[in-house]
């Protein structure tokens, strides 16, 4: 495992199929959000999607953990699989699916409860400690991982809300991370930071690379192009364009992407 | 008082003062209203307010000081009162009038004249509450001065009688009052809670928008009407079921039916307020929770209620004090025998029945027996009062949290 690390990241970005979706529609109410989605996201890689606001690339994002189902109105049909195994499959419980894949959200949005307490939550819901001694390193290692361990070990009983705006946001990637999860969400995790906590979390995203598969919603296409080796572009609720990220801001082939990156539609 | 004639003057005034001050606004713009710095309608309404504020001022000073002076020969002669007011309300008129200029402000004047009758709506508010502490605190001290406080506070007995040597201890009605008002929290506030979680997380938005309006018909049955309830129907049912089958006594007024009863019309206050701080814990940490993998119950558990707790708390703190200060069903239902017990099938009392009790009848505000009255009030108003003030802490310091 730890040979991995000194991989080549090129080779990483090779990797297998994780989440592959086919003919994803999605409905609020009467709007037809999403139409006919198909995409292949690979394992250890960055996936951004990019688009206009409104364009679907959340809701996308928030039909690959069903997080769409606690919305009432909201309907999705057409095929979503992780690692080959359908996620809308009746059997499938969207909760134990949740505790696989991670999201993080737009605005940082901690728990009001301890720095501790807010990482440990996850692990305590799905049993994953089974003694103190093992959550605290659980929460440690998280926190490490979150890269925010330093700055907040000595206070790990204050509350969470009581972080700066980039420190809340990477608590919450700490806590998406403590429950082990093998794909991350992030809805525009950066949007509500200045531009420090921001690389700090770009930074951030880059290392999670190494372990999970990592899908980011950004409004930034500068950030598109610095943390992602995919790039999805999304237009009125279609999939519009999906490839490696160099060739779709350097020679993308629909002309709406080109206009899009270049400033003229969005 | 006769107050009739200068209101009749105060409002002829007024009205002249309104087309005068226009139509002189409007002559000293030589017909241009453009040149005006406030709209001639803003001078009409300075005009009236200059009018009527200080003269009806006048009249609202005079009815409360006013007989201060009753044997001076001002209390003597109404002209003099009415005159003054017919005064003031003419020379208001006139000023205003008077002040008419192209570029006077009249819009900023009115603005101030209403910024006071906001300022003394509010104060009235707060000097009825001062004025209230003083006459009880007042009474409580006459009280005071012909029975020691010791045995107002400390002694278990409570017997009054109008021979002289009565037992005024306010111990068995503040467990009374105690008692019942347990049995009720305890009662309301897990209905009223799960009432509200059910609104707020699991409720469809149809079914929401029937059980929310009759759950808050609750609210709106007169105290009374559950005392009529609790009389006839919950306490022989009590009795009947409960009391006489497990031994725990004959009578049907107890302090199990007065709170349970309580209890019922506590609930829409606890639910309602409890769905409202549930409603605005932000969505965000729901999404949160539920993106962790836990369900929605744990979600609720974990971290709704945590989050909403200081103001479920508050709620909770509000109703009790409602529930301190029931009279009605307390009479009706658990009768008006003083007594310390733990039985709760036993007839006991509270501190409200009590003032009620000592105050009908023929009084004269001088023995002891009828100043406790205002002794027991007075009690009870700082118990609530310190009720209502952690729970207000309790509410501002859940408020800081999400803004």
């Amino acid at each position: 495992m730890e040979d991995m690390y000194h991989m080549d990241r090129a080779m990483m970005t090779q990797q297998d199929t994780k989440i592959s979706a086919k003919g994803v529609q999605v409905y609020y109410g009467d709007t037809h959000a999403i139409k006919d989605v198909d995409v292949e996201i690979a394992d250890k890689t960055v996936t951004a999607f990019i688009g206009p606001s409104g364009c679907g690339k959340s809701t996308f994002l928030r039909c690959i953990n069903r997080m769409n189902d606690t919305i009432d109105v909201a309907r999705v049909s057409g095929d979503i699989r992780i690692d080959g195994e359908d996620i809308y499959d009746p059997r499938v419980d969207p909760v134990q699916l949740r505790a696989k894949v991670g999201m993080v959200f737009q605005k940082p949005n901690p728990f009001p409860k301890s720095i501790y307490d807010n990482v440990a939550y996850g692990p305590k819901i799905h049993g994953l400690a089974r003694n103190k001694a093992d959550l605290d390193e659980i929460v440690e290692k998280a926190l490490r991982r979150g890269a925010i361990w330093d700055e907040v070990k000595d206070r790990l009983d204050a509350p969470g809300t009581g972080l700066s705006g980039g420190q809340q946001q990477r608590l919450c990637i700490a806590r998406a991370v403590a429950t082990e999860p093998e794909v991350l969400l992030m809805d525009e995790p950066c949007s509500a930071l200045d531009p420090i906590a921001t690389a700090q979390v770009e930074e951030l995203i880059d290392d999670l690379r190494q372990r999970y598969s990592v899908v980011i919603v950004t409004h930034s296409m500068q950030q598109a192009a610095r943390v992602s080796q995919k790039t999805a572009f999304f237009h009125l609720g279609n999939l519009v364009e999906f490839g490696d990220t160099d060739k779709i801001f350097t020679n993308p082939e629909d002309p709406r992407t080109e206009s899009y990156i270049s400033g003229r539609i969005g | 008082m006769p107050l009739s004639l200068p209101l009749v003057v105060i409002l002829g005034l007024c009205l002249a003062g309104w087309f005068l001050a226009q139509s002189r606004a409007m002559s000293v713009s030589a017909g241009d209203r453009r040149k005006l710095a406030s709209l001639p309608r803003q001078h009409g309404l300075n005009t009236v307010l200059s009018t009527a504020i200080p003269a009806l001022g006048l009249i609202l000073v005079w009815m409360l000081f006013g007989r201060l002076f009753s044997d001076s020969w001002l209390a003597n002669s109404p002209l003099v009162f009415q005159g003054g007011v017919i005064a003031v309300a003419l020379a208001g008129c006139l000023w205003s009038l008077g002040r008419i200029r192209i570029d006077f402000r009249a819009r900023a004047a009115a603005e101030r004249w209403i910024k006071g009758l906001l300022i003394f709506a509010s104060t009235i508010a707060i000097l009825t509450t001062v004025g209230i502490v003083m006459s009880m605190l007042f009474e409580t001290s006459n009280f005071f001065r012909d029975y020691s406080w010791t045995d107002f506070f400390f002694s278990a007995e409570w017997s009054p009688n109008f021979r002289g040597d009565s037992a005024l201890g306010i111990l068995p009605l503040l467990w009374g009052t105690l008692y019942i008002s347990l049995i009720a929290l305890a009662f309301a506030v897990p209905i009223g809670l799960f009432a509200a979680i059910y609104l707020s997380e699991y409720a469809s938005v149809r079914v929401r928008s029937v059980v929310k309006p009759l759950i808050e018909i609750l609210a709106g049955i007169p105290t009374i009407v559950y005392g009529l309830f609790a009389l006839i129907t919950v306490g022989p049912f009590l009795r009947d079921y409960f009391a006489q089958p497990m031994g725990f006594g004959e009578s049907a007024s107890s302090v199990m039916t007065a709170g349970l009863v309580m209890g019922v019309m506590l609930i829409p206050f606890v639910s309602s307020l409890s769905d409202d701080i549930i409603n605005a814990v932000p969505q965000a940490m729901r999404d949160g929770s539920l993106g962790l993998g836990a369900t929605k119950s744990e979600t609720i558990r974990q971290v709704v209620i945590p989050a909403a707790l200081p103001g479920i708390v508050g709620a909770v703190l509000l109703a009790a004090s409602r529930a301190i200060g029931e009279t009605m069903i307390v009479v009706l239902g658990a009768g008006a025998a003083a007594r310390l017990s733990l039985n709760p099938f036993e007839a006991m009392t509270t501190v409200t029945v009590k003032i009620v009790s000592q105050l009908t009848g023929d009084t004269d505000f001088a023995s002891p027996e009828t100043l406790v009255a205002f002794a027991l009030g007075l009690t009870l108003f700082v118990i609530t009062l310190g009720l209502n003030v952690f729970a207000l802490f309790i509410v501002r310091r859940y408020r800081e949290q999400y803004e």
